[in-house]
């Protein structure tokens, strides 16, 4: 009995290799700490200029053309560093007020209630355009493939009011005479986009412009209740790709997209009856047709609050294109260097001016946008002349 | 003396108590912060909307703060439906699983089934989602939906058409897809957990292998209850797959081939835009604290049938 109280050769043995084996452990925790310390140390040799990284977030209209640019600018300017993040122009503002982002992206110009905000972090915000998009109707009927849908003002607007039922309704066959007989009898799904969308807020304009109805019963806005939500014909999609996304594999649906995505995606487009009556599809001509028509007011860039959306909208002339808009970037003044390092505002400066300048020219552009007329161009090198290194 | 009856006073202190004390505070304080932060953030739509923000179906959303109009009714409806269908699915399922795995699987065959649910119950429900957006949608609408509507079009759930697949269905099949493992795990091991002896005894007294199966999912069945439960409270917040496949649209029906939204798709979708309005913010954290107490009633009635369970089936 009194042995088993005794300890035994057995429990000094474990002792010792339990103490062995914390030193095993020990020892190199020790060592791996010393040579992080002394990499610390040394003083760096590396004399090329270090990368720099810029981040734009917001607006999913232009990402073609804004990658596009990313990857021209990158080639001649490789330490630069330009990251491309979606989200929507709603997204967007609030990422570029929270200081999220270098770069904010907006399609619709920012409303005075958000400019204030802006205001309130002690530092300037500068808004101008970037490039010229258009929003179009896109769709997906299988028995017409990509033949062209003529779409009138008053039958694109009692589509997205719910009011057009079927995809063979009357009013649409008499307009679409040629393909009146493929039409098929179902039921119109419409899409739209789920998150706060400057696309939404461009496209409900124009359904506000042309139809006294929608501007009474829905209005404008980045999100709208969508009337074919409530009647159950509406699905939401987030980001133009999320829309995308469920008419390609959704039959019988319709939806608004910006234009190169339509193009990126090999989806058919609608002709759209413009204010001279005339059917037109998007292409570079209608939309610079557009662009020509209408005298664009671009404000300073110091309260771009002031700009009006709907000014290229519904633009006169036979072969104007009538969803057409500019999609803007924001950038602060960096006063007192408060949101941008030296080293980034002057890189900023640099990718902004470049795409101002070589950016608009036809080899920079991606399909489905055009450039800016040349006076509007210029507001923005004003804007970005005023960042602060 | 003083100093003995000192050390006697010290030695009944448990120290290892007292050590562990701090985690159960920081515990319960985040729990009451997490609480009263949604509560303090969604007091001005409470206020401003009164009960019409849980019971009204609006989401008119503006800039000018006098026009906006909010109404949770059919996110919170689209949440508790669509969980509901979930479990509806999952129980058929689990309770197969459950019997198989333990009474008919051969023994190779038994614990790879398990480490196989197992994983499944704890793959992030993003891959669920993508796979359900681009596989299971089109898959319901073409094979299952129209035949229903087809056919079953004279029972009122099945009378909507299966316009775009994205719909109350779909996100109830993708979830039930996605708690099937997390209730089977309960379910298996409670069924495991049956004294042989009951199994012994059934089989003496002459019982058929479905009579015996028959009796034990009895004997387990508050098990089986408070695994669905917990699984509900667990489909009620998934947000990712959901907002995937159920087409996000305020449409608030039971019909199952309709468009919806879930509390947890329309936070997913709308939250980061929220900035640009005076109270849609406020409103996400209303939806959020409604998600927050639902779950919280549901959890803890699983846990209590769970706990009260085991606690008969040890003595």
């Amino acid at each position: 009995m009194n042995d088993t109280t005794q300890p035994t050769k057995g429990d000094a043995v474990k002792k010792i290799l339990a103490l062995i084996l914390g030193l095993c452990l020990i020892v190199p925790v020790i060592s791996i700490a010393g040579c992080v310390g002394g990499g610390n140390s040394q003083p760096s040799n590396n004399e090329k200029p270090s990368t720099i990284i810029i981040r734009t977030t917001g607006a999913t209209f232009p990402k073609y053309q804004i990658q596009k640019w990313i990857e021209d600018y990158q080639k001649t300017h490789p330490n630069v560093k330009i990251e491309y993040e979606g989200g929507g122009s709603g997204y967007g503002q609030e990422a570029f007020a929270k200081g999220l982002t270098d770069i904010g992206r907006t399609d619709p110009p920012v409303k005075e209630s958000m400019w204030k905000k802006f205001l309130s972090t002690g530092d300037q915000p500068l808004q101008f355009p970037e490039i010229v998009g258009a929003v179009v109707v896109t769709y997906n009927i299988p028995e017409i493939g990509d033949k062209t849908l003529k779409l009138s003002r008053d039958v694109l607007a009692d589509i997205f009011l719910g009011k057009i039922e079927y995809w063979d309704d009357e009013r649409i066959k008499k307009i679409n005479p040629e393909i009146a007989d493929k039409l098929p009898h179902e039921k119109i799904i419409v899409v739209h986009r789920s998150d706060a969308s400057g696309t939404t807020a461009i496209f409900t304009t124009y359904l506000s412009l042309i139809s006294k109805e929608w501007a009474e019963k829905v209005g404008a806005g980045k999100t709208v209740n969508w009337p074919t939500d409530n009647i159950g014909r509406g699905v939401a999609g987030k980001g133009n790709p999320g829309v995308v996304a469920i008419v390609k594999s959704t039959p019988y649906t319709v939806a608004y997209t910006e234009l190169s995505y339509a193009i990126e995606q090999k989806l058919p487009v609608a002709a759209l009856e413009n204010k001279n009556g005339k059917f037109v599809k998007p292409t570079d001509e209608t939309i610079k047709a557009a662009v020509s028509a209408v005298k664009a007011s671009i404000p300073n860039p110091t309260e771009g609050y002031k700009e009006d959306l709907k000014q290229m909208l519904d633009a006169p002339g036979d072969n104007a294109y009538p969803i057409v808009a500019f999609t803007h970037l924001l950038v602060w003044e960096n006063k007192n260097g408060k949101h941008y390092s030296p080293e980034k505002a002057k890189a900023i400066k640099d990718f902004l001016t470049w795409v101002l300048t070589e950016g608009q020219k036809p080899e920079h552009l991606a399909p489905g946008y055009v450039g800016l007329p040349e006076d509007v161009a210029k507001i923005g090198l004003n804007a970005v002349n005023m960042i602060k290194e | 003396m003083k100093t003995m009856e000192i050390k006697k006073l010290l030695r009944k202190i448990d120290e290892f108590k007292i050590i562990t004390l701090p985690a159960i505070f920081v515990v319960f304080i985040l729990f009451v912060l997490i609480l009263g932060f949604y509560f303090f953030n969604a007091l001005p739509a409470i206020e401003r909307y009164g009960i019409d923000l849980f019971i009204t179906n609006v989401w008119k959303a503006a800039e000018e703060p006098a026009k906006e109009v909010y109404g949770l009714a059919a996110p919170i409806w689209g949440s508790i439906y669509t969980a509901t269908i979930a479990v509806l699915i999952a129980l058929p399922l689990s309770i197969c699983y459950a019997i198989f795995v333990n009474d008919y699987a051969p023994k190779r065959l038994k614990y790879p089934l398990i480490v196989i649910s197992d994983i499944m119950a704890g793959l992030p429900t993003i891959i669920y989602g993508i796979w359900g957006a681009f596989i299971l949608v089109p898959l319901l609408r073409d094979h299952i939906m129209k035949f229903l509507y087809e056919h079953f079009s004279f029972i009122p759930l099945f009378d909507y058409p299966p316009l775009s697949g994205y719909c109350y269905l779909s996100a109830g099949i993708l979830l039930g897809i996605m708690v099937t493992p997390f209730a089977a795990a309960i379910i298996r091991e409670a069924y495991a957990m049956i004294p042989s002896v009951y199994k012994e005894g059934l089989v003496a007294l002459g019982a058929t292998r479905y009579e015996t199966t028959k009796v034990l999912i009895k004997y387990i069945r508050p098990a089986i209850i408070s695994g669905l439960i917990l699984a509900f409270g667990r489909a009620l917040g998934e947000t990712v797959a959901v907002s995937l496949v159920i087409g996000n649209s305020f449409n608030l029906t039971y019909k199952l081939f309709a468009p919806g939204y879930t509390i947890s798709s329309l936070i997913a979708n709308q939250f980061g835009n929220a900035v640009l309005y005076e109270y849609m913010t406020s409103v996400l954290y209303s939806a959020g604290l409604v998600l927050f107490v639902i779950g919280l009633v549901v959890n803890i009635i699983g846990i209590y049938y769970l706990k009260r369970w085991r606690e008969h089936v040890s003595h």
